[in-house]
């Protein structure tokens, strides 16, 4: 399993820090994040007192399409899936249901959905996006950083874009410069190797 | 007659020949707990008789050992019931000096967390005050342990164990005025406590516990109480007949100096201080009757004898 290539904490004092590694090491664990997370910085100094947490993700998987893990066969007005793995069939009969209604899709068994529906409604039926791994993780890591941070910590701001992601955290107002020590922060990031 | 803390632990069978001898003996039941085919006796027996029930016991495959905290009700206060104190740091430390026969209750302040807006409102105040000692668990930093205590023992009369991140040494110099015992590198932590090191922290946590609390006991014995709270306890079983029906699986909480009767204070407070302890003396007479803030309990605390003249 790949491991995460950059991971600090860094405090004032030295010892909350240490215990704030251990805290971050095993949250991100126990979240499945390690996967996830290429390079990531904390910033805890509790004089302020302010969170930061900034990271850059990997590459992620792309979204789940019927056909990476069906067959769909088209025949007249007749539609048969054979579905391969059943992760995601909860949310492709969601879909399905959403788009043809639940009169016309049928599961005789397990693995296979009929439905009757005509071809010009089907014939882009392979490339339906059943789900996005991406937008999941995004609320499993902003999650994940809201256990690490100190719980007082009620005034948050999250953001999370091209493979970025930050999340600072304070009990009072965030101060108005954050956007600049985010920025350093990250700055932090890119020049490690 | 000097009472022990003792835990006796053995098999189902014939357990009962146990009970009645620590009671023949003059002891008390503090808990009994019967876990699928073992029974867990948590008592006060007699110091000199500890051979004979260890001999008695034996066939029984019974165990006695000494459990420094049996009869003390010690709240482990944490600054909320989030998942960032659940459930490692608070439950493992509450059920871990559960072992050793303390009656644990876990306090979750409302407002414990942060530096600036912790709070600790009058509810809280007076519940932890009704057990024998608080442990505090703290984070990990001095500077917000530094600021916010002061406020958070703000009312607490009972002796308090800080828990905190920084180093013992640290605690002792940032809390001022000084608590009653400090244990350093046990803050906030989001893993079971497995380790050896990590089970030695505990242990520490309860050698302070003990520590503090013989203290206590000695501060007690100048001024003996008018009554030992676990007779007052047997004398409440035996007389009180609703107390048996009560679910709770400690109907009396037993504290150093008092009980806790899990019973509702308007309907039973009359009930209990009418009751005869001896010839012509009531529970009345040497023992205040209060309500608790937990519930509607009842707290009983026992009055010295140098303010009540009697000893029973």
């Amino acid at each position: 399993m790949a491991s995460i290539e950059y991971f600090e904490v860094e405090c004032p004092e030295e010892t909350g820090g240490r215990y704030y590694q251990r805290i971050a090491d095993v949250v991100l664990l126990d979240h499945n994040l390690i996967r996830v997370i290429q390079k990531i910085h904390f910033f805890i100094d509790p004089r302020v007192p302010i969170f930061v947490a900034v990271g850059i993700t990997r590459k992620m998987p792309g979204p789940v399409r019927l056909r990476d893990f069906s067959d769909v066969s088209i025949q007249d007005d007749k539609v048969t899936i054979s579905i391969g793995d059943e992760t995601y069939l909860a949310k492709l009969l969601k879909s399905l249901w959403d788009i043809f209604g639940k009169e016309r899709v049928e599961q005789p068994d397990r693995f296979t959905i009929v439905i009757s529906a005509s071809t010009d409604e089907t014939k882009d039926l392979e490339d339906l996006v059943v789900d996005d791994p991406s937008l999941s993780i995004y609320k499993d890591l902003i999650y994940a950083l809201q256990v690490i941070q100190p719980e007082g910590f009620k005034v948050r701001r999250q953001h999370y874009g091209d493979g970025r992601f930050y999340l600072v955290a304070s009990e009072d107002t965030l101060p108005e410069d954050i956007d600049d020590l985010v920025r350093e922060k990250f700055a932090l990031l890119e020049e490690s190797p | 007659m000097i009472l022990v803390p003792v835990t006796y632990k053995g098999g189902i069978y014939q357990h009962d020949e146990i009970i009645d001898l620590i009671e023949d003996l003059g002891g008390y039941i503090i808990q009994k707990h019967i876990i699928a085919t073992e029974v867990v006796l948590q008592a006060l027996v007699p110091k000199e008789d500890i051979e004979l029930i260890q001999r008695i016991g034996k066939p029984l495959t019974g165990e006695l050992t000494p459990s420094p905290l049996v009869g003390t009700e010690i709240a482990v206060v944490s600054m909320s019931l989030e998942i960032h104190h659940l459930p490692h740091a608070s439950c493992d430390l509450a059920e871990y000096i559960r072992r050793f026969g303390a009656k644990t209750n876990m306090v979750g302040l409302a407002r414990g967390f942060g530096k600036r807006i912790a709070q600790l409102n009058d509810e809280e105040r007076d519940v932890i005050n009704e057990h024998d000692l608080a442990v505090y668990l703290l984070g990990n930093f001095e500077t917000c342990i530094e600021q916010k205590f002061g406020v958070l023992r703000r009312g607490i009369d009972i002796p308090i164990v800080v828990c905190g991140g920084p180093s013992r040494e640290s605690l002792q110099e940032i809390i001022d005025p000084p608590v009653d015992g400090y244990v350093g590198n046990v803050g906030r932590f989001m893993h079971r406590t497995k380790e050896s090191e990590e089970l030695d922290k505990l242990e520490e946590v309860v050698g302070e516990i003990t520590r503090v609390l013989d203290r206590r006991r000695e501060d007690l014995a100048k001024d003996p109480l008018s009554i030992s709270p676990a007779r007052l306890m047997d004398i409440i079983n035996e007389k009180v007949d609703a107390i048996h029906e009560v679910l709770s699986p400690t109907p009396i909480t037993v504290q150093m100096a008092g009980l806790r009767v899990k019973l509702p204070y308007d309907q039973y407070a009359r009930i209990l201080k009418d009751l005869v302890i001896e010839e012509d003396v009531t529970i009345g007479d040497i023992v205040d009757i209060r309500p608790s803030r937990m519930r509607d309990y009842i707290l009983l605390k026992v009055r010295p004898f140098s303010e009540t003249n009697i000893m029973v």
